[in-house]
């Protein structure tokens, strides 16, 4: 929760974070540690000093650390996991349900965890599926479209299988489709970010909602397009949000931008953590305003009761959170024993 | 002119095609050897992820551009620190087309990949000439009606103005939207003169474009800064991003 000046209270959901491990015992070749590599590098990149990890604890973290991050001292209300498989890269995959399911366990009101198909597995992919609907209750997936697997470097959301796994999705009540594109990349002729295919899906498929995480970035462009056009199709802020400490000009153009094109009802707010610290994240994000000559230029404003749905009530709507009863089981809630 | 002089100006000018800016200005090129007529351009990435598709048409850019050179040879290109560094720096080296040096895992060639790109690079300069005018003044009216000729005699003087000015007419001379002098200066990809109806909504859509491809040319930036704990040398180029009142 986060108390605004004037006493307000911000119910905050993070839309996305991980509880990975990518410690050299669970890498599966060089891929695993460049992988990382590539993660630590984005943190180091946008994170203030202190909020920077050293690469060991980077690598892999305890349910202490990221239950202390999230809940204690970073704002976050509850949050949700989307897994990364990677399998490819890593032995136990990088961020797996199960190992989500562990923190879900534990913390019931605090965590959601997402399940994951890859349309790549097939008919028993479809029976994993129900699997993780019967077992972890899942209402949402993450897809890794651009996932390796063996000779193939990726797939489309309008492969036929895919659309097969997007029936079974429907028929099952998983509702949230968060897809992810990049940074793992495919050798196609095409634009590997491309984010045509959600335009497709979501037009065929109107009554679940697709979630590009990161906005479409790098295609913010097409996805701001895209967007316009469905309106089933959200926006989750996790690696723009960053900016606003790095670069706060880019990312005033950004979110101005995002209201433009998507309106408030259909943006999220999210950490990536362990990438990024909720913290420090959220602080920036309450404290920011627009600067004049884009409120002008765009018409938008990012007022507090804006900042109030990006940060909790627009993903609680899709997740089924009664914001006002969530807030009442967790007036008592003892996180750390 | 030193033949490292020649080949470091023609490296100027091969362009990251999602970022459109100078694989040089970006500090993409990490070292150059020459020997005799021989001579060989290492370069890198922001990661070890980035797009092999856009890694392999800058290294045949690199590999064309440096080729003009008459005192020269051979060429050879290697990518370093990459996933597919072995295949793009071969690949480009022997003179395989994409669809050669991945044979296994494409199915196509570029070409259609680098116009769509070339036509972001187009709208996004546009936006910051368009830009440029409006901020001295220049009625919407005026814009739409513009001729190119019209348009090289009111950015005389203009150091700025021009240097915009002159990215954006090479841009559009490479995808063959040039004709004449006289026709008009705001086209869209299909040469078509922006009407002044569509102006607002022209606008709003090439800022757009011209926004992402900027902010993936800073994070991209940042990120090799930080991969090879680089100090930050060129700062921004945008001037238009500049921090202010934030």
């Amino acid at each position: 929760m986060y108390i605004t000046k004037d006493g307000e209270e911000i119910f905050v959901i993070d839309g996305h974070v991980h509880y990975w491990d990518a410690s050299p015992e669970n890498q599966l070749n060089v891929h695993g540690e460049e992988f990382i590599n590539c993660f630590h590098d984005y943190q180091k990149n946008l994170s203030p000093k202190e909020y920077i990890w050293p690469r060991e604890k980077f690598l892999k973290y305890d349910k202490e650390t990221i239950v202390h991050d999230l809940f204690v001292s970073g704002y976050v209300d509850m949050a949700i996991f989307q897994p990364t498989y990677l399998t490819d890269f890593y032995k136990n995959g990088f961020n797996t349900v199960e190992r989500d399911a562990e923190l879900v366990r534990e913390y019931p009101n605090r965590f959601i965890v997402n399940g994951a198909f890859d349309p790549r597995d097939g008919e028993r992919g479809l029976e994993n599926l129900e699997y993780q609907v019967e077992t972890y209750g899942i209402k949402g997936v993450k897809l890794y479209t651009a996932e390796w697997r063996g000779d193939s470097k990726g797939y489309k959301l309008t492969d036929p299988m895919c659309y097969r796994y997007l029936e079974k999705c429907r028929e099952l009540g998983i509702k949230n489709i968060h897809v992810h594109k990049g940074p793992t990349i495919t050798p196609l002729n095409k634009d590997a970010f491309d984010v045509g295919d959600v335009d497709e899906v979501a037009s065929v498929f109107k009554d679940l909602n697709f979630i590009v995480e990161h906005v479409g970035l790098p295609r913010l462009e097409d996805f701001c397009w895209i967007a316009t056009q469905e309106s089933n199709v959200y926006g989750g802020l996790a690696v723009a949000l960053p900016f606003v400490h790095a670069r706060p000009r880019y990312f005033a153009e950004i979110i101005s931008e995002l209201l433009f094109w998507l309106d408030e009802n259909r943006i999220f707010f999210g950490s990536d953590y362990a990438i990024w610290h909720p913290k420090w994240l959220i602080e920036k994000f309450i404290e920011f305003e627009l600067p004049e000559d884009i409120k002008q230029e765009t018409g938008v404003d990012l007022t507090m009761d804006v900042k109030k749905k990006i940060l909790g009530e627009n993903i609680a709507r899709l997740y089924d959170i009664d914001i006002e009863a969530q807030k009442e089981k967790l007036r008592d809630d003892v996180l750390i024993s | 002119m030193l033949p490292i002089q020649e080949v470091m100006e023609k490296l100027n000018v091969v362009m990251d095609p999602e970022l459109d800016q100078s694989l040089v200005e970006l500090g993409f090129i990490d070292d150059v050897k020459i020997e005799g007529s021989e001579v060989n351009v290492r370069f890198r990435l922001p990661t070890y992820w980035c797009s092999p598709n856009f890694a392999y048409l800058m290294a045949s850019d690199i590999r064309e551009k440096v080729s003009e050179l008459d005192w020269v040879n051979n060429v050879t290109v290697e990518l370093k620190d990459h996933s597919f560094s072995r295949e793009i720096s071969q690949g480009v080296s022997n003179q395989e087309t994409f669809q050669e040096a991945f044979s296994k895992l494409s199915s196509g060639d570029l070409e259609q990949l680098r116009r769509t790109f070339k036509i972001k690079a187009f709208y996004s300069r546009q936006e910051k000439v368009i830009r440029h005018l409006l901020s001295k003044g220049m009625t919407e009216q005026r814009l739409v009606s513009l001729t190119v000729s019209e348009l090289e005699e009111i950015l005389t003087g203009d150091m700025k103005g021009a240097m915009l000015k002159d990215r954006y007419l090479l841009i559009l001379t490479e995808l063959g939207l040039y004709k004449d002098k006289r026709q008009p200066a705001f086209i869209d990809e299909d040469g078509k003169a922006v009407e002044i109806g569509a102006f607002r909504d022209h606008l709003l859509n090439i800022r757009r474009t011209r926004l992402s491809m900027e902010f993936n040319a800073f994070y991209c930036r940042n990120l090799l800064l930080t991969r090879y704990n680089l100090q930050d040398a060129g700062s921004d180029q945008n001037e238009s991003l500049e921090v202010k009142g934030v």
